[in-house]
């Protein structure tokens, strides 16, 4: 039963380049874009139930094609295809007001994600008591320490249950004990979701989940494969890179 | 934890964006769809506006008060001696422009304001700026309290056309929603606009009924008259003549322009807005 979740055909994305007035003019007498490409003929497709991993130095374009996927951005070029919800975990706690308290912010945070009211109603008591945050939760977020930030923040991002699974560099937040909890919520998120697709530069855990790793380098898949291939070829590539300099 | 393969939904396209020519009631559906969102995020913007502060929500009426004073003292050491209302029109018109002044300056920013939201999930990005103006609205309409002991001080009878109050402010709000949301897109592309549309919003104060009454314009002839196709003279001069328990007192013309006007901006700025908005997220 090999179903594809997510389906992407020859996928381009460009950034503009932010620009003054004297480059707006000098662009415009000799016709040129002035464009950065973020991803270049992206070719890819998902299996239902697969984990896939990608990995990638620092500006690859890794997070931009999660942001892709979940149609944060939509690309120059290209389709994309996917069944299901998508949820992206990334940057825990994004929109948190620190002048309401956490339960307010549980709400908030929660709507963002795109939870209905209902189901937010229904699983606040879950999420609270998930945070460890006790009697904290009453207290504006202000008063809260960064860890506990986080909790809160993953506490709620991990109440829904997506078929697809988008997760960007948010593994191990808070203290170590705590670590330890969320690690395990978020492992278990990725058991729970039918297709996962996670972004980290930790990769004994890309070996341990992933099913398959992609590489990416300046915005095109040099490697797709299994974990070890894609790994020792990312250990390659950086090789070249500092052997240049 | 169950299986969610059971029942495997469809592929489907990410990203189809409907029409922009039917933007200005998908607008609609997406705020009727995204209101426990609106709702919170409007919670956010209120709150953290009084935050900290010992009179709280007090500033919201205290803020156009002390303005106001500050503009009847100008007003009396310039032309002497004004109409015995004059004090609660500048009180007025300071809250009723600054809800439009507000509207537009936080919809011009809505989106650059919120790269770091944008950036980490979808959803209908008009949502930010019917937030924002909507939060305003809501700080309008608690400045408006301080319209109860105007009422008492000056003996004015309370009517039904007090209904008026809410509608003047709505249409302030609304006027700013449509402009903010055609600017918008443009701000996060190049910056200017924010710094354009701050002029604006301040030159814009003099040009409106806030330090003036539509009256006065009447009284100055033809040039004064000519003032009044200014669109924000209607929902100013609505909430006056609705305070003061009259019907909107104003020719039809210049009523039903203003009307069309705030409608004519919010189709053309949903369009813009919808057109434009994806492309210049990636300047963010």
């Amino acid at each position: 039963m090999n179903k594809t979740s997510i389906k992407l055909d020859d996928i381009a994305l460009h950034f503009p380049k932010q620009r003054n007035i004297v480059s707006i003019i000098l662009d415009f007498f000799r016709k040129r874009e002035r464009n950065f490409t973020a991803l270049e003929g992206i070719d890819l497709e998902i299996q239902q139930g697969e984990v896939v991993g990608i990995i990638g130095r620092n500006g690859s374009g890794k997070s931009t094609l999660l942001r892709v996927i979940s149609g944060i951005y939509p690309p120059d070029v290209g389709k994309v295809h996917a069944a299901g919800d998508i949820s992206l975990l990334a940057g825990l706690g994004t929109g948190f007001s620190a002048h309401q308290t956490g339960r307010e912010n549980a709400l908030l945070y929660g709507s963002i994600l795109g939870h209905s009211e209902e189901e937010m109603r229904k699983k606040l008591d879950e999420i609270i008591d998930f945070s460890e945050l006790g009697s904290f939760i009453d207290e504006p977020l202000r008063t809260y320490s960064a860890g506990m930030k986080a909790r809160l923040g993953l506490a709620v991002a991990s109440a829904i249950k997506p078929n697809i699974l988008l997760i960007d560099e948010v593994l191990g937040v808070g203290d170590p004990s705590f670590k330890e909890k969320s690690k395990k919520k978020i492992l278990n998120m990725v058991k729970g979701a039918s297709t996962v697709v996670v972004v980290s530069h930790s990769f004994g855990l890309m070996t341990d989940i992933c099913d398959r790793v992609i590489l990416l380098h300046h915005g095109k898949v040099m490697c797709d494969g299994a974990p070890q291939d894609s790994i020792k070829k990312y250990y390659e590539l950086a090789g070249e890179v500092n052997e240049e300099k | 934890m169950e299986e969610a393969e059971v029942d495997s939904p469809p592929l489907r396209q990410i990203g189809v964006k409907s029409p922009p020519l039917l933007a200005p009631f998908t607008t609609i559906s997406e705020l009727k769809s995204n209101r426990f969102l609106v709702r919170n995020l409007i919670r956010r913007e209120v709150r953290g506006r009084y935050r900290n502060a010992a009179l709280g929500y007090g500033w919201a009426v205290i803020e156009p008060a002390l303005l106001a004073l500050v503009y009847w003292f100008l007003f009396i050491m310039l032309s002497g001696n004004p109409d015995k209302m004059y004090a609660a029109w500048v009180l007025v018109g300071v809250i009723v422009w600054g809800c439009f002044a507000k509207s537009l300056n936080g919809a011009t920013n809505s989106l650059t304001s919120n790269v770091r939201t944008m950036h980490l999930v979808y959803f209908p990005r008009s949502i930010f700026p019917i937030a924002s103006v909507g939060a305003n609205m809501i700080v309008t309409m608690m400045s408006c309290l301080v319209m109860l002991p105007i009422i008492f001080v000056y003996d004015l009878p309370i009517t039904i056309h007090l209904f008026w109050v809410p509608v003047g402010v709505f249409l302030a709000g609304f006027m700013a929603l449509g402009l903010g949301m055609m600017v918008a897109p443009i701000n996060c592309i190049q910056r200017d606009m924010q710094h354009l549309i701050r002029f604006i919003t301040r030159a814009g104060f003099f040009v409106s009924p806030v330090m003036w009454t539509a009256e006065m314009a009447m009284e100055r002839g033809a040039w004064g008259e000519s003032a009044l196709w200014n669109p924000m003279v209607v929902p100013i001069t609505m909430v006056r003549h609705g305070l003061e328990g009259k019907i909107v007192d104003l020719p039809f013309y210049i009523i039903a322009s203003s009307i069309i006007t705030a409608f004519v901006m919010y189709v053309i700025g949903t369009i813009i807005f919808s057109k434009y908005e994806r492309r210049a997220v990636k300047y963010l």
